[in-house]
């Protein structure tokens, strides 16, 4: 720069700029609906501990079942409440080491066991947080405690897939007569880069050689192309969800399927022509449409729990009418879908985005990575983030780096 | 209330009640001929101010009762109309009986930042049109300095002995970086430093923050009116907004520049409308030479509808020159904004 102002190009906003906002996210989106346990996960008598987005949160279940959400600090000495289950009522939560005791429904101090005449008493509190339960899964809303009205659950949950995106929509999650089964566990990545691993249409290269595709002899293609802007849709259904949705319709012929690579010899084996459809919802949940067989349906949760760690969840939902289809279902699920899908193939994209982590947090990788053709809805889905996010979530107090 | 044609004015001290925005009251005794300023300043009140000379504006109130008069002895920039709405300026106000003001900022703004001055160092200065400057400067570490979006600082002109006040477009997040958004004008002593004398990491002397031109806390739909650079707080506001916790409230950014060419900071505004699904834009031009620029043609006040302001509750931000801010105010009174939810920051180019 010389001597006075430099002159700027008239377009001086980067393509980065666009999804700022995404940007900052690192510990991901807060004022949504995140899962936090599998039903199961929390009995009677147990308090369970989950971090979401740098949220520390106790679960625990109180009169006729129901699971509340609860800061999971006692607000006395700061340890967490979940790590020595101690439940003496089923409308309070108390802490192990005084005996801080917390209604279950406001978060207020009712008394101390070691100190009953304190006068702490109905002064202090811990803060609550909203849940749902519903099909073996509980779900909390992490954000501000002030965000009132807390938008539904089906707002941050992919669309039901309408008759005319599919004359045969799959089960939705939250409805009656529906399987619904899963697994989840922690990968060691940031939760931006398991969404973006998650649909990114040039990632089935990772799949090629699985056991599941080789073994059903699909034909999975090396890379799905997108030939048009159609390919991607943006779905902003008022006050529902948010997505975006690749369109691998047969039908509308939106992509080129990649099957060889002429300067390499490679080629994809399978014979099987197989059909799927993949959409991302904010905050960050995946649908792919007759997966991990036609019907069924997977989902995806990137839970952000920190800055470098998410909560793979893995759920496979299908209709189910009737106990016989429960119980076809449950075979299904123990000895096809959870070993071969869930584990088999998708432990391949755990292992990638996993590998990219350290490009992302230590390489500035954000500003260095080499899109291509294939990335269109990457980017898509990073602007959707950006603009339909209900917050951006700080780093909590706590947090040693620097961010 | 006294008869005013038989007692002279201001023969004896009065009692003044301050409301502040935050639901604090303090109470000022005013000397027979003081200013209520001056008065609240002999007994430690802080109260925002800058100019104390009637014309800055900075330092507005609403009388809410009792009898105070603007000192018709001193030129003011209020107009007869806000006159008559109980606007006054407190460093050119006399009391001729016991009243109260309402202050529409809470009683620790000045307690929790007051105006500091420091040395900054100029990081950039970049023409983002033919006639807008953005200037870039970075304050030195460990200085107690913080500010609210919408508040200014005064800036003073290197080589000279000129002051001249520019609004932060930046976040206070962003400290020690201070970004401000500065209109060239022919001959003016700080277009002449910016266009042929700065360069990276020159000093600049930096007071502040002053002002009272802060973002409240509202679930209404905000109005947001900026004529030129006066963009800068009001970027500095929707960058808040969208940083703040709870749900945000609809917005509508009416912005206007003189003609299209001369139209800057489009895309930085439009990003704030990708970023905010809550945000509408209105960009406008008075004179438009190029149709497909896409700008309607007008003044930021007047392409304003009802449909605007349908909201009883509607806030405003103005942030213009001093006829913009008058034409906004009568505008927005028109369309039934009440009066005491426009909040507004004048600047007159120099």
């Amino acid at each position: 720069m010389g001597v006075g102002a430099r002159k700027v190009a008239a377009k001086a906003v980067s393509p980065h700029r666009e999804y700022e906002p995404y940007l900052e996210a690192k510990w991901g989106l807060k004022n949504h609906w995140y899962p936090a346990a599998f039903t199961h996960e929390v009995p009677d008598k147990l308090v369970k501990g989950v971090m979401i987005a740098g949220h520390e949160i106790a679960l625990r279940r109180g009169k006729g079942g129901k699971v509340y959400a609860l800061a999971d600090r006692c607000a006395h000495r700061g340890v967490r409440i979940s790590k020595k289950s101690m439940c003496l009522t089923d409308e309070h939560l108390t802490c192990w080491y005084h005996g801080f005791t917390y209604g279950l429904e406001d978060g207020v101090l009712k008394t101390i066991l070691a100190s009953p005449d304190d006068a702490q008493i109905g002064k202090t509190r811990i803060r609550t947080y909203p849940t749902h339960e519903k099909n073996g899964m509980i779900w909390v809303f992490v954000g501000d405690e002030d965000f009132k009205p807390v938008p539904p659950l089906t707002s941050d949950l992919p669309m039901r897939v309408p008759k005319e995106y599919d004359p045969n929509p799959v089960a939705f999650i939250l409805d009656d007569n529906t399987f619904v089964r899963g697994i989840h566990r922690t990968g060691d990545s940031n939760w931006r880069l398991a969404v973006e691993n998650g649909f990114d249409p040039g990632h089935v290269l990772i799949h090629y050689d699985n056991v599941f595709i080789a073994a059903t002899d699909r034909k999975l293609a090396l890379g799905w192309q997108p030939k048009s802007p159609e390919a991607v849709e943006v779905i902003d259904l008022p006050e529902g969800p948010k997505g975006i949705m690749n369109r691998y319709d047969p039908h509308l012929n939106l992509y080129n399927y990649i099957n060889e690579n002429a300067v390499t010899g490679m080629k994809v084996y399978g014979k099987q022509e197989y059909y799927v459809r993949t959409s991302m919802w904010v905050p960050g949940v995946l649908l792919v449409e007759h997966w991990p067989v036609t019907n069924w349906a997977q989902y995806e949760f990137y839970v952000p729990i920190d800055d470098t760690h998410h909560e793979y969840w893995e759920i496979i939902v299908g209709h189910c009418n009737s106990e016989e289809d429960r119980k076809e279902a449950e075979f299904k699920y123990t000895n096809f879908f959870e070993p071969l899908g869930l584990l088999e193939f998708n432990n391949r994209d755990l292992f990638a985005r996993e590998a990219m982590q350290d490009f992302y947090e230590k390489m500035d990788g954000w500003n260095q990575e080499q899109l291509c053709k294939l990335d269109a809805v990457v980017v898509g889905w990073r602007k959707l983030a950006a603009r339909f996010n209900r917050g951006i979530q700080a780093p909590p107090p706590g947090a040693d780096r620097k961010d | 209330m006294t008869d005013l044609r038989s007692e002279p004015a201001s023969a004896q001290a009065h009692e003044i009640i301050l409301r502040f925005e935050d639901g604090v009251e303090k109470r000022i005794t005013v000397a027979a001929g003081e200013y209520v300023l001056d008065a609240a300043l002999r007994q430690e009140i802080a109260l925002v101010h800058q100019c104390r000379s009637g014309s800055c504006s900075t330092c507005v109130a609403q009388m809410m009762d009792g009898d105070l008069r603007m000192d018709p002895s001193r030129a003011h920039s209020l107009i007869p109309a806000e006159i008559v709405q109980g606007r006054r300026l407190l460093c050119s106000t006399l009391a001729h009986a016991d009243s109260s003001v309402r202050l529409d900022y809470p009683s620790d703004l000045l307690e929790e930042a007051g105006p500091k001055l420091f040395s900054a160092t100029v990081e950039d200065a970049a023409m983002v049109s033919d006639t807008v400057v953005r200037l870039v400067l970075k304050a030195p570490r460990g200085i107690d300095f913080a500010y609210h979006s919408g508040q200014y600082v005064r800036v003073k002109v290197p080589g000279t002995d000129q002051w001249r006040s520019y609004s932060m477009a930046s976040l206070p997040r962003d400290l020690p970086k201070l970004e401000f958004l500065i209109r060239l004008i022919l001959g003016g002593a700080m277009s002449e430093y910016l266009t042929a004398r700065c360069e990276p990491g020159d000093e600049i002397e930096v007071e502040g923050p002053l002002g009272a031109f802060i973002l409240r806390e509202s679930p209404a739909p905000h109005v947001f009116v900026a004529g030129g650079t006066g963009v800068a707080p009001i970027i500095s506001m929707l960058d808040s907004i969208r940083r703040r916790s709870g749900v945000k409230p609809p917005m509508l950014l009416s912005f206007g520049c003189a003609s299209d060419s001369q139209f800057f900071y489009r895309d930085e505004v439009e990003l704030r409308a990708a970023w905010m699904p809550q945000l509408r834009l209105r960009l406008s031009a008075d004179r438009v030479e190029d149709p497909a620029s896409g700008l309607v043609q007008g003044n930021p006040v007047q392409v304003l509808t009802p449909e605007d302001a349908a909201d009883p509750d509607t806030v405003a931000y103005l942030c213009g020159p001093p006829p913009m801010i008058e034409a906004a105010r009568r505008r927005l009174n028109e369309l039934g904004v009440d009066p005491e939810h426009i909040y507004a920051e004048q600047f007159v180019a120099s």
